[in-house]
């Protein structure tokens, strides 16, 4: 029976999180392989070859973060969610080394989780590089430098703050998705704002306006009413 | 800076030695002068000069006595100012630690409540018989999860404020404020209320300020929460803001019953609770927040607040406004 379904891994130390999380992917029609650190996660992943990695980071014996880098050094693309923060300039600087494919801070609601799993199964093709490993990303005319932290378009670099910057980051590693703006908040802010929705609204602005992309007829940044944003152009990452 | 040492002390003495050691060089080895009636008529000085003059020995001695005597004077003053400074980086110790433990204090109190109605819930969830009952259970063990998520985010900001670098970039006071009133909507005290929101027409445009947008939202909301979860549905709450040329003044009043003398001075530590906000939700760190954010712009919040009539409470916001000629950039 377990043939027809995804194949999860889960690491996590906490054997409360890993005994409550277990059965809830289960029931959402998951197998689920459970693992309480990393060197057993790294042994999995070769001899179990699950569809999706979830990674808790502080773990005995190694933790998820070298984990997760041995693994892509082993040329071992399986997409992975990391359970961590992800919202300062030098903390994704190095999630781009590490390779994730998606980060969720703790404490989280497990239904947050699934959504994270399910968008990720979506968008990432088993086997090959996923775009969060990519140091160059490029749409149409449009080319962000994620190491450089520099936007150009058309060959012209264009002016943003670092929040819209890192807006655009997830947008382009996160194409054809589309992305709420808890979930922008969250990753790009690292907490929520109480004014958050607008906050995203005025840093979307930003970013229309320095791409010259018109909402009503987008050739990049499309906005999904009552439900958030999607980045529509195809993306191709480099390096 | 001398360190107290018995070797210190005796290198001070070097000197005196020296001078010593020369009289009796001199003495020794020299033949004294002719003698010169110089008497104690002239007092100490003049038996001073005339031992000089019949001996030479005595001008290294007293040098060697000068210069230990002012080595001792500086080394007396020298280990006076260690002990002030010891005092005081002894005190700010005995402070910090202080701080510490009543931190703890209080994060223990804001943690157990939450905790005890989550294992009561858990307790009805697993004993209830009834539909309702289990219900009933499963939103209090909820609720007080969201409690409890609330503090460690809350916690986690202040955290993340002492770390991370803020973004510098114009700010239009007048837009950001707007903005929070837009979000204060979604307050369940907000309900069938009104914030004021005062902005004057002159001078227009208004000057900007130099700050991370975000951050500043998060400290004006901050206030506005505060000031309608703490007055009536009578009472007022208002925004307002002025300029004077240097500075812009953002000014967060309610019409409330007033902050307790005894607690303003507190207010703005983390999780102080005041008497008349304990039985209030929240996480015990809003206006911490708004402290901290408001000092990474240099900017200053004092309040003022009166139980008596005219009663309420006023937060005064004070952030420099944004000098000619700035370019944008981030801090870092």
């Amino acid at each position: 029976m377990s043939s027809n379904r995804s194949t999860l891994l889960l690491a996590d130390d906490d054997p409360t999180i890993a005994d409550s999380l277990a059965p809830f992917l289960e029931r959402a029609g998951f197998h689920v392989l459970v693992v309480s650190d990393g060197v057993s996660a790294f042994e999995k992943a070769q001899a179990h070859h699950p569809e999706l990695i979830i990674l808790d980071v502080l773990m005995p014996r190694m933790d998820g973060r070298e984990t997760l880098r041995r693994l892509r050094k082993a040329k071992i693309w399986t997409p992975t969610i990391l359970l961590t923060q992800v919202g300062e300039a030098s903390e994704r600087a190095l999630a781009l080394e590490e390779g994730a494919d998606d980060y969720l801070n703790k404490p989280f609601d497990p239904h947050e989780l699934l959504a994270r799993i399910r968008a990720v199964l979506r968008r990432v093709r088993p086997g090959e590089r996923s775009l969060s490993a990519a140091w160059l990303l490029t749409a149409d005319n449009l080319s962000l430098d994620r190491r450089a932290r520099r936007a150009t378009l058309a060959g012209e670099t264009v002016e943003l703050t670092p929040k819209a910057l890192a807006v655009l980051e997830y947008l382009m590693t996160h194409p054809d998705e589309a992305v709420t703006r808890e979930r922008l908040l969250e990753a790009v802010w690292g907490w929520e704002y109480p004014a958050g929705t607008r906050t995203v609204d005025t840093r979307m602005a930003e970013l229309r306006r320095a791409l010259d992309d018109d909402p009503a007829d987008p050739r990049f940044i499309e906005t999904i009413p009552g439900e958030g944003y999607r980045f529509i152009a195809p993306v191709h990452g480099e390096g | 800076m001398l360190k107290k040492s018995w070797v210190n002390l005796l290198l001070l003495f070097l000197p005196l030695a020296g001078g010593v050691i020369a009289f009796i060089l001199v003495n020794t080895f020299s033949q004294s002068l002719p003698p010169f009636m110089v008497t104690a008529d002239f007092g100490v000085f003049g038996f001073v000069f005339g031992m000089t003059i019949r001996n030479l020995g005595v001008i290294p001695l007293l040098l060697g006595l000068f210069i230990t005597g002012l080595l001792l004077i500086f080394y007396n003053r020298s280990l006076r100012r260690q002990e002030q400074t010891q005092m005081l980086v002894e005190d700010a110790k005995r402070e910090a630690e202080q701080g510490r433990r009543r931190f703890l204090r209080r994060l223990d109190h804001e943690i157990k409540n939450p905790l005890t109605g989550l294992r009561a819930a858990l307790v009805n969830m697993e004993e209830a018989q009834a539909d309702t009952d289990r219900q009933r259970a499963v939103g209090n063990a909820g609720h007080a999860v969201e409690r409890l998520t609330r503090l460690l985010t809350d916690l986690r900001k202040l955290s993340d404020l002492g770390e991370r670098p803020i973004e510098l970039w114009q700010v239009d006071v007048p837009d950001l404020l707007q903005d929070v009133v837009d979000a204060a909507h979604v307050l369940p005290a907000y309900k069938g209320r009104e914030v004021n929101l005062l902005i004057p027409k002159v001078p227009s445009p208004f000057p900007m300020i130099t700050g991370d947008r975000d951050l500043l939202v998060l400290a004006v909301y901050n206030l506005v929460e505060n000031a309608l979860k703490f007055t009536s549905s009578n009472d007022s709450v208002e925004i307002r803001v002025a300029e004077d040329g240097r500075a812009i003044l953002i000014e967060v009043a309610d019409s409330g019953a007033g902050i307790p003398v005894e607690d303003v001075s507190k207010i703005f530590e983390e999780l102080y609770r005041g008497s008349n906000a304990r039985s209030t939700e929240g996480s015990g760190l809003g206006l911490a927040l708004v402290h901290r954010i408001i000092g990474l712009h240099d900017g200053q919040i004092h309040v003022r607040s009166s139980q008596e009539e005219p009663r309420g409470t006023v937060f005064t916001i004070r952030l420099p406004v944004t000098k000619k000629g700035f370019v944008l950039r981030p801090s870092n």
